[in-house]
């Protein structure tokens, strides 16, 4: 079976982007001047990069229960939202383990939008509608119909401005509002996955191609999930398959702070409880190399002369000039401040360090 | 994509210019563009003996790890320490600034293929 596009596709190839399949679609990994210059475009200080991630899924919930539903299938606290505010949350089994990390999205006390990961949209939408059965809330997955662009860096706010028929700068953090780009109307969110600045926009297919070419002639740098991945490791941000899995809960990820354990109950929440009580199996941790190397996932992490862990992520990190990982080590290991990572041969010193490994600019 | 005529070539695309039995090696520019950004280069001990065909080098780009193959065997008398602090060098220059060791050799080499070999072999 061939990959999905996304309608931006063939704008991609027209820019000479290195295509590669990821979660059934195809998808840029990077445009001919590198990865490194899309990570710089994110990073500068007056320039902006420019992602299609439209293979991430949306999935619309509405009616008059459901709060009450996606207060049961998530892990945050949904009562907290106020209409254009926004939450990073995810969706738990019975056991704990994540089946997705998720951002909620309130556009009324009866309508809310989910952003959800591409490679799990399906797991996650059938999910979804079978918990939505017991309350008054209707399931939508919009996934196929809706763009989605993020636009990161110092320069993304100055450069979206004059594009929509609203203010981007009456947008706080984690919140969201309703306007038009060229023409269509969008969601414009002051989220993202870099650390930066920066907006999400989903807005309707047939703007995609529009869209996309005005943000690029405002000086926006197209960039592809290689940068992404270096952008949002620096960060320490999860990633599905990496930092989080069904193997894990939000004990073992450092995700706690998004599991509001008292909000009442939710699925997975008394598998929480219980690994909270035992302690986790496995430790997150951040590790900055001191000597050169790249550490890679799947790395083993050592201490004592023992192989105490291994790297979920790790990338160079041109910011801070060393080598930066996330990693699950033993939850004895985790009490240490040195380690080293097995690169090839080599044992090469680490020190422990706790993400972010870059300063965050996003709106305070 | 350029395929200097004065070099050899192997089919894992590495590059060799051989003068009174001393061989300098790199990756080509196919390689290097293939690979993207390379933030890293881990080159031999000076000093090492390496068989034809041996790998005796890394070199890691942002996504990817990628091993070196001695083209020639020998014994490893130089290496490009310019690449610690400038990686990139193998990307902007494969075939000058970009050089990765000089080998004294012993004779043997792997399959080397000229300029129109190596062209016509990319094309396959």
């Amino acid at each position: 079976m061939s990959e999905k596009k996304t309608p931006l596709h063939a704008e991609h190839v027209a820019l000479g982007a290195r295509m590669v399949p990821f979660a059934g679609y195809s998808m840029p990994v990077q445009y001919p001047d590198g990865a490194l210059k899309e990570y710089g475009a994110v990073r500068g200080d007056a320039s902006a990069g420019l992602f299609d991630i439209s293979h991430m899924g949306q999935v619309r919930v509405e009616g008059a229960g459901a709060l009450d539903f996606l207060q049961t299938v998530t892990t945050n606290d949904v009562a907290r939202l106020a209409d254009g505010q926004v939450q990073y949350s995810a969706l738990l089994d019975e056991d704990g383990g994540f089946i997705d990390d998720i951002t909620t999205y309130r556009l009324a006390a009866d309508a809310y939008l989910l952003c959800v990961n591409a490679a799990n949209r399906e797991k996650d939408v059938a999910h979804l509608e079978r918990h939505a059965q017991r309350f008054d809330a209707r399931v939508t997955d919009e996934s196929d119909d809706t763009t989605l662009l993020a636009l990161q860096g110092a320069a993304a706010q100055a450069i979206l401005a004059p594009l929509v028929d609203g203010d981007p700068d009456t947008i706080g953090y984690y919140r969201f509002a309703g306007m038009r780009i060229c023409d269509a109307p969008c969601v414009v969110s002051r989220t993202g996955y870099t650390g930066e600045d920066g907006f999400e926009i989903y807005l309707p297919n047939k703007a995609a191609i529009t869209a996309w070419r005005a943000l690029l002639e405002r000086g926006a740098q197209p960039a592809g999930l290689a940068a992404r991945d270096m952008l949002r490791t620096e960060m320490g941000y999860a990633l599905y398959g990496h930092e989080i899995s069904a193997e894990v809960t939000p004990v073992e990820a450092g995700l706690m702070w998004i599991t509001k354990l008292d909000k009442g109950d939710f699925i997975g929440r008394e598998a929480v409880l219980r690994r909270k009580a035992q302690g986790p199996r496995r430790v997150l941790i951040g590790l900055e190399l001191r000597e050169r190397g790249i550490p890679r996932e799947g790395y083993p992490v050592l201490a004592g002369g023992e192989t105490v862990g291994r790297v979920t992520s790790g990338v160079h990190s041109p910011l801070r000039g060393c080598g930066v990982a996330l990693a699950y080590v033993s939850p004895e290991a985790a009490e240490r401040e040195d380690f080293a990572i097995g690169v090839r041969n080599r044992a090469i010193p680490a020190r422990r360090a706790r993400p972010p490994f870059v300063r965050s600019r996003t709106r305070r | 994509m350029t395929i200097p005529a004065d070099l050899q070539y192997t089919k894992e695309h590495e590059w060799v210019r051989i003068e009174d039995g001393v061989a300098t090696v790199g990756i080509t520019d196919h390689a290097q563009e293939a690979l993207g950004d390379i933030v890293f280069v881990e080159l031999p001990e000076v000093g090492r003996e390496v068989g034809p065909g041996e790998a005796f080098a890394v070199v890691e780009s942002v996504k990817a790890v990628s091993d070196v193959y001695a083209p020639v065997g020998g014994e490893i008398i130089e290496v490009n320490e310019a690449l610690e602090a400038g990686p990139e060098k193998v990307n902007t220059d494969p075939y000058g600034e970009g050089w990765l060791v000089k080998v004294r050799m012993s004779g043997e080499t792997v399959e080397l293929l000229d300029e129109a070999a190596y062209a016509t072999f990319l094309e396959e």
